[in-house]
């Protein structure tokens, strides 16, 4: 590896790292947070991360400044693999990047769940060359493809699209939520139809003022940067950020993935101790894709993203080494298990299937993502069964 | 409409002498260090319909995130104040309305 590219890959993981940990950018509390109590301030985040993403590698891939998508075989595998993410994230608390950055504000926890992650990345590669001919012959249907790659349309204005109807889809559910209740006290058939009309302005106009409070807000952390940069940061700012080192990661390397180059660190350091992860065919011949067994520029990215977070964390007082509770162990062990298969099943985690690949328009992502959001709305229920959820 | 609050998305910090203060008033106190999301959530719903309007609930919490998670979670249902310690411990006070 060139000096240049490892220099990219540490600024890209440690603005990561920073940004994941300051916006408490964590995909389990986006969904079930959702689900439990509508608080949406994490989804809103996620959502303006993945369209704004998409938009910039849009217009990036139409002017060639990319290197590969991340596209595998689409089919059943995205449902049931990203179910079982889903139920593992949710059970241990953290996704693949919130677990990457609270192991980096210092929970022991965490570190556990990653061992685990491994275990399962281990498992899987010791049962794969059974589970190729069964479980992904059975159920991959096509191969895998980006829309950004087939259309006509130019990828730029692709992305421009799919963003504005998500953004006008958006709208007409907040404008719709507002309306009907100005109007629930007139059941009037008239005015219900008028509102759902106007459903889509009111809810634009919504996001405009909250977009421009929003910025408001940001124009006055800047007058007091440093006291501002020690207090936790809305997911939007995250979402900003997030943004900016995923685009310059995309002209230099890939999409970004998580549970991809943590598989490839569990091969890497087994072959460190004696294991000859070289000769299991998916370490040797699809993950490090018969380059051998080695530190890929993607896995120092990975690593970068923990130092990211650690020192966004020891700046805004977030930092300790913190020991679980003894009754918690039980999720980071299972849940961190379920994530290790099920990102291989699916394959991909919620990084590389609902961030990146939504953002990349690829169609295993685009149901991977389903499972997953389906796993966390059932492991939600679960948890919070004695108190209930919201929807 | 948009609140403050959907911009700042914390709750009133407390400071060191009203937190002190505060925390002996206390009817309930759970002691969360190590515990990670959600189960603060759930541990702060059923705590709270443990108690009188009125009463104080405190939460003791070594996990970030909760300072806005747990306030959100009860909502309404409590008046939810968070005090930072600057060495990685929360106290999340939370009033039953």
């Amino acid at each position: 590896m060139v000096l240049s590219t490892l220099l990219v890959a540490a600024l890209v993981g440690t603005a990561l790292g920073a940004f994941l940990q300051k916006g408490r950018f964590c995909f389990v509390n986006a969904f079930r947070d959702f689900f439990a109590y509508k608080d949406s301030r994490v989804t809103k985040g996620v959502l303006a991360a993945t369209l704004l993403t998409m938009v910039f590698w849009g217009i990036a891939y139409q002017f060639g400044y990319y290197q590969t998508f991340w596209t595998p075989q689409w089919g059943f595998t995205g449902l049931v693999g990203g179910f079982i993410f889903g139920i593992g994230m949710t059970y241990a608390g953290g996704c693949a990047s919130g677990t990457l950055y609270r192991a980096g504000e210092g929970y022991l926890q965490f570190w556990l769940t990653l061992l685990c992650m491994g275990i399962g990345y281990a498992a899987f590669t010791v049962a794969f060359p059974t589970l190729d001919s069964t479980y992904f012959a059975a159920l991959t249907v096509g191969e895998g493809v980006s829309l950004f790659t087939v259309t006509s349309i130019p990828a730029g204005l692709l992305g421009v699209g799919v963003a504005l109807v998500a953004l006008l889809g958006y709208a007409t559910l907040i404008g719709r939520a507002s309306t009907t209740a100005a109007f629930a006290e007139r059941a009037d058939a008239a005015q219900l139809n008028l509102a759902a009309f106007r459903a889509p302005i009111v809810g634009l106009r919504q996001f405009a003022r909250g977009t421009a409070a929003y910025a408001r807000g940001l124009a006055r952390a800047w007058r007091n940067p440093i006291a501002a940069s020690k207090q936790p940061w809305d997911p939007r700012t995250a979402a900003l950020g997030i943004t900016a080192a995923a685009v310059l990661w995309f002209t230099q390397h890939s999409i970004v993935g998580v549970t991809g180059p943590e598989s490839r660190w569990t091969g890497y350091l087994l072959s460190q101790v004696g294991v000859e992860t070289n000769s299991f065919e998916y370490w040797g011949s699809v993950l490090f894709q018969g380059q051998g067994v080695d530190v890929t520029v993607d896995m120092v990215m990975i690593a970068f993203v923990i130092v990211g977070a650690f020192l966004a964390a020891l700046w805004s007082g977030d930092f300790a080494v913190r020991v679980p509770k003894r009754r918690r162990l039980p999720n980071a062990v299972v849940g961190g298990l379920l994530m290790g298969t099920g990102s291989r099943l699916a394959p991909g985690c919620n990084i590389g299937n609902i961030y990146s690949g939504i953002a990349e328009l690829s169609v295993h992502s685009f149901i991977a993502a389903v499972g997953i959001v389906a796993g966390v709305y059932v492991m939600t229920h679960w948890i919070y069964r004695e108190v209930g959820c919201a929807i | 409409m948009p609140s403050i609050d959907d911009v700042t998305n914390t709750p009133d910090e407390l400071s060191d002498d009203d937190a002190a203060e505060l925390f002996e008033e206390a009817d309930l106190v759970q002691d969360m260090m190590g515990e990670v999301c959600p189960y603060p959530q759930v541990e702060a719903k059923k705590g709270l319909q443990r108690l009188e309007p009125g009463d104080l609930l405190v939460q003791e919490t070594d996990h970030v995130p909760c300072t806005e998670n747990v306030p959100r979670a009860v909502g309404d249902d409590a008046e939810a104040k968070v005090w930072r310690s600057g060495d990685a411990t929360y106290r999340i006070y939370l009033q039953k309305q």
